[in-house]
């Protein structure tokens, strides 16, 4: 074990010194949580393709070319800070994904998700929160001692990583975080479901289109940073607490997702499987029926820093005395090794699980090395990635389960809520909107609502557009609820 | 205790570590195409990058394609992200070739690298070309820094643009010129239509034109007149709240002068059998306060909204439906909806179809135009 030692008249900031001199000449490790501006991207897409985004967007939000309307942000609606900080990060992203909005700020309500996933990770150091263990539901915890402090200096040397003072203060990247689900949920998170509710909310309250239309961005891009933490659950190395292994210890950052992102890029991704349908946010990732992505992905999957530690074979070792003794060594209790060839020397083998290779292994001489390689790596994304892809298109659906129905008749109309996951949480209540020809909406209603019960409102005489909005929670947990309906049959020119 | 002056010290050197390597330019990534076809040597991702677009099938320049080029930076230590971006649009010349030229004022500092460079070409009536991939998900190997022959394909009804435009990608230019894919790919996404778009014309390489549907024969100022006896004048234009395509057309009959309850509107759908079917279907869950009416057509629904009638129906055979809306100022009487809808009907043999088709996804003999 490498061990380094410091002067004893050094204080902590003579360390830190020493420290970034040291590192300041080392090239930079690279890596990439799934590369954000190809990978998270790409299946970001897959995944709103195989939701029911459209029509969500195109039949319950009045955007009637659903996943490719197009919708400005207008940042002259926000506070000069927010805004500021939104264009500088959406100004690092590259236009070939085609997720980077115009010079006028303007993208399709897909690409804006797509542009929500890459910002998840931008600046990087985001991706300290995006790691979640099922076992003990924690987060990153992979600094131990000095590594965790080198890192940080690190980062203070990359320029905007962050500053001398968050390094000193322990607030830069130490490899340590919050839980992914924790930050979902997390206020202080400009991307996670607060951000999701309130922009949804304020896409049908606020008085004016181009209000309505930035808060929808502001939304969408918060659905895009939340399907990027679920997306990252399906990366081994953010379930088994290996941000070292992956990332750090092989000089050149995680191989695996160099591969994916080299052999996939933004556009080539395998389409989503169906979408998988789960009762709550929390059992994207873990559950107590163990069909969390985050759950299946660590019982799967090894990662570089969790594999079986290398051993001498003895003369008179059996396959099954070499798969005990690598499962001794494992830190998580799946997968398990089965199988080890000992007899053969000098080749690469396989690990086998369901008919996909999860583990290389070579015999030189006595010792047994275990590791993982190309072949792994098509095998895993080849299998994996349209599953991870259905967890995600399956989130998108379950955040926009609820929907107001709307039916005219007359002078009045009736509102009906669709889609719930159980009862509708007591004190619900429904927000009804009148919108008239110049696009001002004003709030004409507030009632309360029951689960299975509809309201009946009287439309104003001048009203050309309702819209409705119920939040609140059900079975499901939050909820947000949405329908408008056109009251206009011809378009004015 | 700290002493004050190793405090001063250590702060200043690390300032001086900090402006040494925010000064440093990026490192540029190994680039995975090769400098030029016939050359093994890896290119350069800065660039320059030139080369010759092609149509597939004859071989002949293309002059007037969109060609985007684009570099993405990224940064950081242990996970990477976005840290930039260089943009670059061109159009190839009569001789159908261009040159991209290296971009200026790179960013720099600390992990910051040129990741990637891509090469996107955009020509409505081909299948778009990129650097990377290929439009069946392969991996692109034929790219080169220098020499690079793009050779376009032609589009094909069986194509679908909802998946040309996921994969197409680009910044403003190709946004631009691939923006009237938008519809009939948002079409598809509601499983309405797979729109067939017929050549009409190839005069040189490339240049083809896309046969609309026009709704203009089916309904008359006079004929309005006649149903309604309208004696005011009417402004007729479009709908503007759909594209005109090879498979939607509109006629708005607009009253000068007067509320919108005066208007008369006219839509037509033409996706084919099946997908005239879902249309009426959507129809009804969407036009307000809808009833089946039975009245026109193989089916028929009326609505009515604020001051605005409609009435809609299906022809099946013909995969046609018409949306008929008309201003309760100017339809008087429930029955004259119906008499306009009939005089629509019985125009229809003058509808000019862009091509006839049954069923639109399949494909035909036709080169087609995306």
């Amino acid at each position: 074990m490498t061990s380094v030692t410091f002067p004893s008249r050094l204080g902590f900031q003579g360390r830190l010194v020493v420290l970034a001199l040291a590192l300041a000449c080392a090239s930079p490790n690279t890596a990439f949580a799934w590369d954000a501006a190809t990978t998270h991207a790409g299946m970001t897409k897959r995944a709103l393709a195989a939701s029911r985004f459209h029509a969500v967007l195109a039949h319950q939000l009045g955007r009637p070319l659903g996943i490719l309307e197009p919708l400005r942000l207008d940042l002259g609606t926000l506070d000069p800070d927010t805004a500021r900080l939104l264009k500088d990060r959406l100004a690092l992203l590259d236009p070939a994904g085609g997720y980077r909005p115009s010079a006028d700020d303007v993208a399709t309500s897909g690409a804006w998700v797509e542009a929500g996933a890459v910002l998840s990770m931008t600046p990087p150091e985001r991706v300290r929160n995006h790691f979640f263990n099922p076992g003990t539901g924690r987060g990153l915890d992979d600094g131990p001692g000095l590594s965790g402090t080198v890192h940080a200096v690190r980062l203070v040397l990359d320029e905007g990583g962050a500053t001398v003072r968050d390094a000193a203060t322990g607030q830069a990247f130490s490899l340590d975080g919050m839980s992914a689900l924790a930050w979902i949920e997390a206020r202080q998170n400009d991307q996670g479901l607060i951000a999701f509710l309130d922009g949804l909310e304020r896409s049908v309250s606020a008085g004016q289109p181009r209000e309505r239309e930035t808060a929808l961005v502001r939304s969408l891009l918060a659905l895009g940073g939340m399907v990027a933490v679920l997306e990252d659950a399906g990366q081994p190395a953010f379930v088994r607490n290996d941000f070292r292994g992956e990332f750090l210890a092989q000089g050149a950052g995680s191989a695996f997702e160099r591969y994916v992102a080299d052999r996939y890029g933004a556009v080539a991704l395998p389409p989503a499987a169906h979408a998988m349908a789960r009762p709550d946010l929390a059992s994207f990732f873990a559950a107590s029926d163990g069909k969390g992505l985050a759950q299946t992905t660590q019982q799967r999957f090894f990662s570089p820093g969790t594999l079986p530690d290398d051993f001498d074979i003895g003369a008179g070792d059996t396959s099954a005395v070499a798969d005990s003794l690598a499962n001794q060594s494992l830190k998580f209790p799946l997968p398990k090794v089965a199988g080890v060839d000992v007899a053969a020397s000098g080749r690469t083998r396989y690990v086998k699980q369901d008919g996909r290779r999860v583990l290389a292994y070579q015999r030189n001489g006595n010792r047994l090395h275990f590791f993982l390689d190309q072949t792994v790596y098509a095998d895993t994304a080849r299998q994996w990635l349209p599953e991870v892809e259905a967890y995600a298109a399956g989130m998108v659906d379950y955040l926009l389960r609820g929907k107001v129905e709307i039916a005219v008749a007359d002078h009045s109309a009736t509102f009906t809520v669709a889609g719930l996951s159980g009862a509708l949480e007591t004190g619900a209540a429904l927000h009804v909107f009148s919108e008239r020809a110049d696009g001002s909406r004003q709030e004409i209603a507030v009632r309360p609502l029951a689960t299975g019960a509809s309201v009946v409102v009287d439309v104003p005489h001048d009203a050309k557009k309702l819209a409705a909005f119920v939040r609140s929670r059900d079975g499901g947990g939050p909820l947000f609820a949405v329908g408008e309906k056109s009251l206009v049959v011809i378009a004015a020119d | 205790m700290r002493s004050p002056s190793g405090d001063r010290f250590a702060v200043a050197l690390l300032a001086l570590v900090l402006a040494a390597v925010a000064s440093c330019g990026p490192i540029i990534e190994n680039a995975p195409f090769s400098v030029r076809p016939d050359a093994l040597q890896p290119g350069d991702l800065l660039g320059p990058f030139d080369g010759v677009v092609l149509d597939a099938e004859t071989e002949r320049p293309i002059a007037g394609v969109t060609v985007f080029g684009s570099w993405g930076f990224e940064r950081g230590i242990g996970v990477q992200g976005p840290a930039g971006m260089r943009e670059l649009s061109v159009e190839t010349a009569a001789d159908g070739r261009y040159q991209i030229p290296t971009p200026e004022d790179l960013p720099g500092g600390g992990s910051m690298r040129l990741r990637r460079f891509t090469l996107v070409v955009y020509r409505r009536g081909y299948v778009a070309y990129r650097s990377d991939f290929k439009f069946n998900g392969d991996a692109r190997h034929d790219f080169s820094q220098h020499g690079n022959k793009v050779r376009l394909e032609k589009w094909h009804s069986s194509y679908q643009h909802r998946h040309h435009l996921a994969f197409v990608g680009g910044g403003k230019a190709i946004a631009k010129a691939a923006a009237w894919e938008i519809q009939p790919a948002s079409l598809e996404y509601e499983g309405v239509a797979a729109p067939t778009m017929v050549e009409t014309a190839t005069g040189q390489a490339g240049a083809v034109s896309v046969q609309m549907l026009d709704a203009s024969p089916l309904l008359s100022v006079e004929e309005v007149r006649g149903v309604t006896g309208f004696a005011g004048e009417f402004e007729v234009g479009r709908l503007m709240d759909h594209v005109r395509s090879d498979v939607y057309d509109s006629r708005h009959f607009k009253a000068k002068g007067k509320p919108e309850a005066f208007d008369v509107g006219l839509r037509v759908w033409f996706p084919g059998s099946v997908a005239a079917e879902e249309q009426f279907h959507k129809l009804t869950a969407e036009l307000p306060a809808a009833v089946a009416t039975e009245e026109i057509g193989d089916r028929s629904l009326r609505a009515h909204g604020g001051d605005v009638l409609g009435l809609a129906f299906l022809l099946r055979e013909k995969g046609i439906v018409v949306q008929l809306s008309c201003g309760a100022s100017q339809c008087t009487d429930a029955g004259m909806i119906l008499r306009l809808a009939k005089l629509v009907e019985s125009h229809m043999g003058e509808l000019h179809l862009p091509a006839e088709k049954a069923t639109p996804g399949t494909k035909t003999q036709g080169k087609d135009t995306p």
